[in-house]
């Protein structure tokens, strides 16, 4: 196992470090040029468009600016942000806990209430609830996010005024408030994002937990389980329901990156102030630093996503380690 | 098991906004789609950014404020600021006396030294190179006493209040001086300016959220609003659906789309108001080969191809179609803040005759009956440039599109990314660009894109009577308004562009709202004016 597991992880940070490579040279590739966003607002001299780009090291050639950048990023400095003009260390540090948070509600409320819905159809399979059910989750799958958000930023917060349509605190709200002012108030303003990625989340989870779900009730052994007269309930979780988990551990491992990055467009829609529309502010701005910096989080969150569900899968398949 | 009156009680406690709230101040949300980075009058050039402008014009005053009639030229259009009044002793030389009441808000008298030392700053090329060239009219600037300070000029001309007072707002000498730009760049004083103006500083949020405080000690008059929180909101969705919700009271640019106008209007809480724009939209023609600057390009360097373009476009049509009552069309490029915009004629009418004429006469026929003009074997095809990020130009784009096909003009739409857009016009790789420029109040910034040598001048477009016409109405020390016409009327026949569209730009602000004053070439640079109605102060004071 632990030889299978260095192999593992050995993979793991090769492949971190060839995308380190493939998008500093990829993201200086594209067309556009940081600093011409400065300058589009006023005037500049070109002068003064020299010394930025002398500033911000992107007079260097590119060779030269990559060896900077990851001798930088070896001392955990991701250089300056041309669009903050702070470190793009303490930017991500500052933007960590809105994602976190965003992203660990979506993830808690899929992966239960998505694995129990799917269960509750598979049982159920054929019934009105299962029909039901998969239509709302084929809704929810179907339905773009950022318009979803759109609908009920619009129903909630303007039409019902029941949710404040964004942002991650009320900006009148005394700092020196009791902790459970504050809490309900982080509370209401993420509803709304939550619900909207969560709503989409849902409806995948479900829909690869019942199927999954289906072909484990089918195998032998919950026959037989129910066969020797074990409660409907422990055979349904106790015995098929391991043997369903497969595929969304998959899903896991594939939802674990938007731990960090949120959802983009939930995150502009409802103005939050996450990862993930700071990453999108970067694109278009071309601030390579910031760029470069969400890039490789998302990226080592890609990876380590992959690694946890290759473990787990291990974990709960020997087949697999011993393969 | 009863739900429904858990989930009501849910959806109760989720309407109740939280109880504990600061003490009552009054306070102004405004949303902004680009937060501020560097708040600070003179560094502020070297970040490019509106966006800081606007900030730190809540905290920092000029000598001098240019009024609401815009006028750039003379000293008629100016209301005094830090300067109480401003005498001329010569032609060239321009006497301010500062008000004696004008502090910093550490409480430091504001004095002639920190006029001397910014001006300083801002005419040094290390410092800012734009700025200093912005001042190069400037020869001295320097203190007699403690509150008069005097400018000279290396010649008379009309604008040189203009040139003294708003482009340079004074900086604290006793917290910066003998700082180099780097050791300012990164002082606390970039994180926490210390201004003079009716705001001061309180805290910024990196790009979340700008919070500035009344000087109540502020000479001119307390702030009606005691808070002003700047919050930013990428989106465009995002910031209307916080001043729908009450979340904001203030919002710039609710138009485009003008479906907005409906929604804002819907809700009764809050009012529309319309400010002249400083920003203009155009289709720049190049008059230079795209695949080689050294020609010139082959069917736009033709006056007789563009002026038939300009008068194939229905150009009021398009404007209204997309910005309704918002916007209009210039004659030239002359924003509706711009002052010669009062004295210009109306723009050309369209004339599809005329434009058809003007392309045979330059060889453009339909010869093959397929509706499109062609010479010798090729079609009249050109492509027009237009940046994904603007709904406008999109818009008009497609309307360009089809009334210039009915005039026998192929054109191809590339709508890019803005950023390449930039690239490809500075590059002078296109054959139309859809350009949108913003424009200072001063007419003296057309020399940038419509001189020959000016530093904007992408497509190429040369006129030495044009040069002429503006330098002479630059240094005149009259209000030049026949000077400018003429420069405009030859503009115009020269049609180096399409100008298109001078919007107006609508304001959503809530209604509680009295005194409402919003300035084009800095939105909230008399906030400070307003107050809240009698009995619209809400329990949250918002």
């Amino acid at each position: 196992m632990s030889r299978w597991l260095l192999a593992r992880g050995l993979h793991a940070v090769s492949t971190f470090i060839l995308v380190v490579c493939l998008l500093f040279f990829l993201m200086r590739a594209v067309p556009g040029d940081p600093l011409s966003r400065l300058s589009e607002d006023r005037p500049m001299a070109p002068r003064e468009i020299a010394a930025l780009r002398a500033r911000y090291g992107l007079d260097q050639p590119v060779g030269r600016q990559f060896a900077a950048f990851v001798g930088g990023a070896l001392r955990g400095d991701f250089g300056t942000s041309i669009e903050y003009r702070r470190p793009v260390t303490s930017l991500v540090v500052d933007r960590i806990p809105a994602t976190l948070l965003l992203g660990g509600t979506v993830l808690v409320l899929n992966f239960t209430l998505g694995l129990w819905l799917g269960v509750r159809q598979a049982v159920r399979k054929g019934s009105r609830t299962d029909r039901a059910l998969e239509a709302a989750s084929l809704s929810g799958y179907s339905v773009p996010s950022f318009w979803l958000g759109l609908l009920l930023a619009w129903l909630f917060a303007i039409h019902w005024r029941l949710l404040p349509p964004g942002g991650m605190h009320d900006l009148l709200l005394d700092p020196a408030a009791p902790a459970a002012t504050r809490a309900w108030d982080l509370l209401r303003h993420l509803a709304l994002p939550a619900l909207t990625l969560s709503l989409v989340s849902i409806a995948a989870t479900m829909r690869y937990q019942r199927v999954a779900m289906i072909e484990a009730l089918r195998f032998p052994f919950v026959q037989t389980a129910r066969a020797k007269g074990i409660t409907e309930q422990r055979t349904v979780w106790r015995h098929a329901w391991p043997n369903a988990l497969f595929p969304v551990i998959t899903l896991f491992g594939l939802w674990l990156p938007v731990l960090v990055t949120g959802s983009v467009f939930v995150e502009q829609v409802f103005a939050w102030p996450g990862l993930g529309s700071l990453a999108a502010g970067a694109v278009s701005a071309r601030d390579y630093p910031v760029l470069m910096g969400t890039s490789l989080l998302v990226s080592g969150m890609v990876i380590i996503g992959g690694l946890v569900a290759d473990v787990l899968y291990a974990a709960l398949d020997p087949r697999i380690r011993h393969a | 098991m009863h739900r429904t009156p858990f989930v009501l009680a849910i959806l109760a406690a989720a309407a109740c906004s939280p109880a504990a709230e600061r003490p009552a101040i009054t306070t102004a949300v405004i949303a902004v789609g680009e937060s501020a980075q560097l708040p600070v009058p003179v560094l502020l050039s070297s970040s490019g950014r509106s966006a800081d402008a606007e900030v730190a014009d809540l905290m920092f005053l000029r000598l001098a404020a240019l009024g609401p009639t815009h006028e750039t030229s003379g000293d008629r259009g100016f209301e005094p600021q830090l300067a109480s009044g401003w005498t001329r002793r010569d032609s060239v030389t321009l006497a301010f006396d500062l008000d004696s009441r004008a502090r910093w808000h550490d409480g430091q008298p504001v004095t002639a030294r920190d006029v001397v030392f910014t001006f300083g700053l801002a005419r040094d090329t290390m410092f800012s190179a734009t700025l200093s060239g912005l001042l190069h009219r400037i020869t001295d600037v320097s203190a007699e006493g403690d509150h008069r300070v005097v400018v000279r000029f290396a010649q008379p001309y009309a604008e040189q209040l203009y040139d003294a007072a708003f482009h340079v707002q004074p900086l604290p000498a006793h917290l910066l001086q003998g700082q180099s730009l780097e050791q300012l760049l990164r002082s606390d004083f970039v994180r926490s300016p210390v201004g003079n103006g009716p705001y001061r500083w309180v805290r910024s949020d990196a790009g979340k959220v700008i919070e500035l405080a009344a000087d109540p000690a502020f000479f001119l008059g307390t702030p009606g609003i005691g808070r002003v929180l700047i919050r930013t909101a990428d989106d465009g969705d995002a910031r209307l659906n916080m001043l729908l919700a009450g979340e904001a009271d203030a919002l710039m640019a609710v138009v485009p789309p003008l479906a907005n106008v409906e929604r804002v209007n819907a809700t009764g809480r809050l009012s529309l108001v319309p400010v002249p724009s400083t920003t203009l939209g155009y289709l720049l023609f190049n008059q230079r080969d795209p695949t080689a600057s050294s020609r010139p390009h082959p069917i736009l360097s033709d006056v007789r191809v563009r002026r038939a373009l300009v008068l194939a476009l229905d150009r009021r049509a398009i404007t209204h179609a997309v910005l309704g009552p918002y916007g209009s069309v210039p004659y030239g490029p002359v924003s509706s803040v711009l002052w010669i915009s009062r004295i210009s004629p109306a723009a050309a009418a369209p004339d599809t005759a005329e434009a058809r004429r003007l392309l045979a006469a330059a060889g453009w026929r339909d010869s093959d009956g397929d509706g499109i003009a062609d010479r010798g074997g090729r079609p009249l095809r050109l492509s027009i440039t237009v940046p994904a990020q603007s709904t406008t130009r999109k818009a008009m784009a497609a309307l360009v599109q089809e009334q210039l096909r009915q005039a026998g003009v192929q054109i191809d739409l590339a709508v890019i990314d803005g950023k390449i857009q930039g690239e490809r016009r500075k590059a002078g790789q296109f054959d139309i660009d859809f350009s949108g420029a913003t424009q200072d109040p001063t007419p003296a910034g057309l020399t940038q894109s419509w001189t020959c040598h000016g530093g904007s001048n992408v497509a190429h477009f040369c006129d030495a009577v044009v040069d002429s016409l503006i330098t002479l109405a630059i240094v005149s020390p009259t209000p030049p308004n026949d000077l400018w016409t003429a420069a405009l009327d030859r503009l115009e026949a020269d049609a180096p562009a399409a100008f298109m569209y001078t919007p107006v730009t609508v304001f959503g602000v809530s209604n509680r709202f009295a005194h409402v004053d919003i300035r084009p070439e800095s939105p909230w640079v008399v906030l400070w004016r307003w107050s809240v109605k009698t009995g619209r102060d809400s329990a949250r004071s918002r």
